[in-house]
């Protein structure tokens, strides 16, 4: 029952060490989580924030060996005294793999395991009450692999709400998820937090997310807890934030570039677009409509009688399903990539980015149509073969490593087709990456963000010609995400083209020269990104929402969209001597 | 070559997955599935014995041919008929080429035959049993039994892994693809690069191992934060869990039916 004293978490001078290390993880954690706050857990990549939020429900210290000092007290339960099964009917947890979450096959079967496994007779109320409460109404009876990631992700949190716990702890939801879709699971997450008055415990780094839904911010660094903020003053403190690889909201960072005094920035976007208007008004400058000229942005130039390098033409593509149906993932889609590209495919899950990857490795073979690289039909070509110029690097990095140390990961290839020099060159690739202390390593036991610089090194030993990257920038924080475009560069000089799926339009704005647009297997734009974030209409087809600076430049009535928070501060800076005429022009 | 390459197409995972998995739990029109588990799995018992009651080969064949149309009945997947026939027509070319060299292999294969066909008509009856029953039927029947939930769990759990698994599979298969070398030249009937597929599938077999090792950790955590444990020794659990067993008139005739068959094909032939 959600009464609100109960709902309180208190952690006292909490200090963890997991078993064969010397490090603490947590070293004297001091917190306290009122009942009915949302709050979002922000650190570093292994600064302990996932173990902190694992003492929560108890799985800290009872599931993990190892040392486990200070007290924990949940809903007045010290942790220590209750099991995990106890603490269930108080803390659901939501798992970052929240795919191997679920161990049930069908929808109403998962939602039922925890009442079922406490006795409770209600359970069909319950599983009821938990889907209508997530719209997931009429899917009971489906199976599990069936369901869309952002369908699997809303079913494991109906699964602990089916328990009716008064504290809700969810791991990293919009690492897993495109946009749309975490921003729907924390739509619902604010719903509960309002309406039932759950405690939401979030572990974010995407600070957009924080901003727009998040109370206050809980700051975790080197095992301790920093701070605890209210979430305005939180996201203003910009050092802070940097210093632990998080990046601030796009609209909080450009304010901080424009603003000289001391004074709160913005964080929200509508709040930064009244604030951003405000400063328009009271200072010299003014809105940038005329003034700013196009930068002319086209796409390279193209020799129409050169062959592109790659070439899609009329390419449809099904997979059965269970249901005996063939679903269709490509629609008759033309393409041709030429050299010197830079694309990002943009779309949301399941528009057919995934399936152009693949089709460009040869792993797949297109329904209908041909798909040739250089010339040569992939229908006919052996994958291997292909590989020699295409490199792929697959969302999910754990594939990659097959060796029992990066280092054999990476010479693999090298060795494998019996190439000279492969010890320097997997040193050269290894130093470059800033692998050295990772090397030994099993890639498989690496952290996320560590397993995709990793799965990019394994790449890019290969020398491609043509590179392609699926969602490279998934669950890494701030200081990895810069490196994708400084292991691209790296690649070497053979490169002629990057294809990169992704859901990050920062990303894609500031990196890619080419944008597609993709929904439902079918090319909805394809242009420079000037162009495809200038076309809202289209975005809102695709279910994309352009970066805050895109959106806030088009708010300030710039006829040109900035795509980087320096090209937006530039737009409105260099307004300033000729303030007076631009505003005249309107 | 192309019979190879649509043998290949046939074995895809895709397709292997999909018919698995609709031999799991697909089974709401097939005729078993509407039985209780519990009739079932006595009756699968019985009939685990009922075959070494006979040696006359026509009573055999008729049983064969009941536990066939059973089969048919409860849609049993084609790959595992294949599999099934293949060890058969194995096991009789192994037993007529080893007796070929200490006497009269025809002679062998017959007297060989009555025990082929018992254990033939064990096999279809298990697939045609097991494959009726969607995991959760099979894990229930066995709950209600005495089997204890720890054991119960990891049927239904190992079944609802297995698309999981060949998914992992099948992306660390792609992945060493897209990282070796394939023979320059593949050989008469491309042998070398069939042995080459071979050896990559046998590579990606220790690293699938160990990623869904790795998955499980997580999975053992959240069972727990929705309270399996409470589970284990709980009345009221078990109750809702066993909730809608009931034996049936159905059940019944089919039970007594399927002994009055044997006992008038065993009487009559």
């Amino acid at each position: 029952m959600n009464t609100q004293n109960d709902a309180s978490i208190s952690v006292d001078n909490l200090s963890v060490r997991y078993p064969g290390s010397d490090e603490y993880v947590l070293d004297g954690a001091t917190v306290e989580i009122d009942a009915g706050e949302f709050v979002a857990v922000i650190g570093k990549n292994g600064s302990g924030k996932t173990t902190l939020c694992k003492s929560f429900n108890g799985l800290i210290p009872h599931f993990y060996d190892g040392s486990f000092d200070g007290r924990v007290t949940v809903g007045g339960i010290d942790t220590a005294d209750a099991t995990v099964s106890q603490l269930s009917e108080h803390v659901g947890y939501v798992f970052q793999e929240f795919d191997n979450q679920l161990v049930s096959p069908t929808v109403s079967d998962e939602v039922a395991f925890g009442p079922i496994n406490h006795g409770l007779e209600d359970y069909r109320e319950r599983v009821a009450r938990a889907l209508s409460l997530l719209n997931l109404d009429g899917i009971e009876d489906r199976f599990l692999w069936e369901l869309s990631g952002g369908q699997k992700h809303l079913v494991a949190l109906a699964a602990v709400l089916s328990l009716d716990p008064s504290i809700l702890v969810v791991d990293e939801p919009a690492a897993q998820l495109d946009p749309v879709h975490a921003g729907e699971t924390y739509d619902h997450l604010a719903a509960l937090n309002h309406e039932q008055g759950m405690t939401i415990v979030a572990i974010e780094h995407q600070t957009e997310f924080i901003a727009e839904y998040c109370d206050s911010v809980v700051l975790v660094e080197d095992g301790r807890v920093a701070w605890k903020a209210p979430v305005e003053r939180a996201l203003n403190r910009l050092e802070d934030l940097r210093r632990n690889d998080i990046q601030p909201p796009q609209i909080t960072r450009t304010a901080a570039k424009i603003s000289d005094t001391n004074e709160r920035l913005p964080i929200g976007f509508d709040e930064g677009c009244r604030w951003f208007r405000n400063v328009l008004d009271s200072t010299t400058m003014h809105s940038p409509s005329v003034t700013v000229a196009d930068a002319g942005e086209n796409l390279p130039v193209r020799d129409n009688k050169r062959t592109p390098l790659i070439r899609l033409s009329s390419v449809s593509h099904t997979y059965p399903t269970l249901r005996g149906e063939d679903k269709q993932v490509l629609d008759a889609l033309d393409l041709a990539v030429y050299s010197g590209d830079r694309v990002a495919l943009v779309g949301s899950n399941g528009a057919g980015k995934s399936t152009i990857l693949e089709l460009l490795t040869g792993l797949k073979t297109p329904t209908e149509g041909t798909v040739s690289i250089t010339d040569t039909d992939t229908a006919t070509t052996l994958p291997e073969r292909i590989a020699d110029d295409v490199v792929y690097v697959p969302q999910n990095p754990e594939s990659m490593f097959v060796k029992d140390s990066i280092r054999a990961d990476i010479a693999h290839y090298l060795q494998s087709r019996d190439l000279e020099d492969v010890a320097a060159r997997t040193d050269d690739v290894v130093s470059f990456l800033d692998l050295e202390a990772l090397e030994d390593r099993d890639g498989r036991l690496l952290s996320v963000g560590q397993q995709r610089r990793a799965s990019l090194a394994i790449g890019v030993a290969t020398a491609p010609s043509i590179i392609l990257l699926d969602e490279p920038t998934g669950s890494l924080d701030l200081a990895s995400r810069m490196e994708i475009g400084r292991t691209i560069s790296r690649a070497g000089e053979r490169v002629e083209t990057v294809i990169m799926a992704t859901h990050d339009l920062e990303l894609a704005a500031e990196w890619a020269n080419r944008i597609l647009v993709l929904d439902n297997g079918e090319i909805l734009m394809d242009g420079p990104p000037k162009t495809v974030f200038a076309a809202t209409d289209v975005l809102a087809e695709a279910n994309l929402e352009p970066p805050q600076v895109v959106r806030l430049s088009e708010e300030l009535g710039c006829t040109s969209v900035a795509l980087s928070t320096d090209e937006l501060v530039s737009h409105l800076t260099s307004e300033r001597p000729t303030a007076s005429t631009g505003a005249s022009h309107q | 070559m192309t019979a190879l390459d649509s043998l290949r197409d046939a074995a895809s995972v895709d397709a292997v997955t999909t018919d698995l998995l609709r031999t799991a739990y697909d089974n709401d029109g097939s005729f078993l599935h509407r039985l209780d588990p519990r009739v079932l799995l006595l009756w699968y018992v019985v009939f685990l014995f009922v075959p070494w009651l006979f040696y006359e080969m026509d009573v055999l064949l008729a049983l064969f041919v009941f536990v066939s149309v059973l089969a048919v009945l409860s849609r049993v997947s084609v790959y595992l008929i294949a599999i099934m026939a293949f060890s058969v027509v194995t096991s009789l070319t192994s037993y007529a080429i080893v007796t070929a060299f200490t006497g009269d292999p025809i002679a062998a294969i017959q007297a060989l035959l009555p025990f082929t066909v018992k254990v033939t008509i064990i096999s279809i009856s298990s697939l045609a049993v097991f494959s009726s029953m969607s995991p959760k039927t099979l894990a229930r029947g066995l709950l209600s039994l005495g089997v204890p939930r720890q054991f119960t769990f990891v049927i239904a759990y190992g079944y609802r892994m297995l698309p999981v698994l060949f998914q992992e599979y099948h992306e660390l298969v792609n992945a060493l693809r897209l990282r070796s070398a394939v023979p320059d030249s593949p050989g008469r009937f491309r042998w070398r690069y069939y042995r080459y597929l071979l050896k990559l599938s046998m590579k990606a077999f220790y690293p699938m191992i160990f990623n869904v090792a790795k998955r499980s950790r997580v999975t053992v955590e959240a069972m727990e934060a929705r309270g399996f444990s409470s589970s284990l020794d709980s009345d009221a659990s078990r109750e809702l869990q066993l909730e809608g067993m009931e034996i049936r008139p159905g059940d019944v005739v089919f039970f007594c039916g399927s002994l009055i068959y044997v006992a008038i094909v065993a009487s009559v032939l």
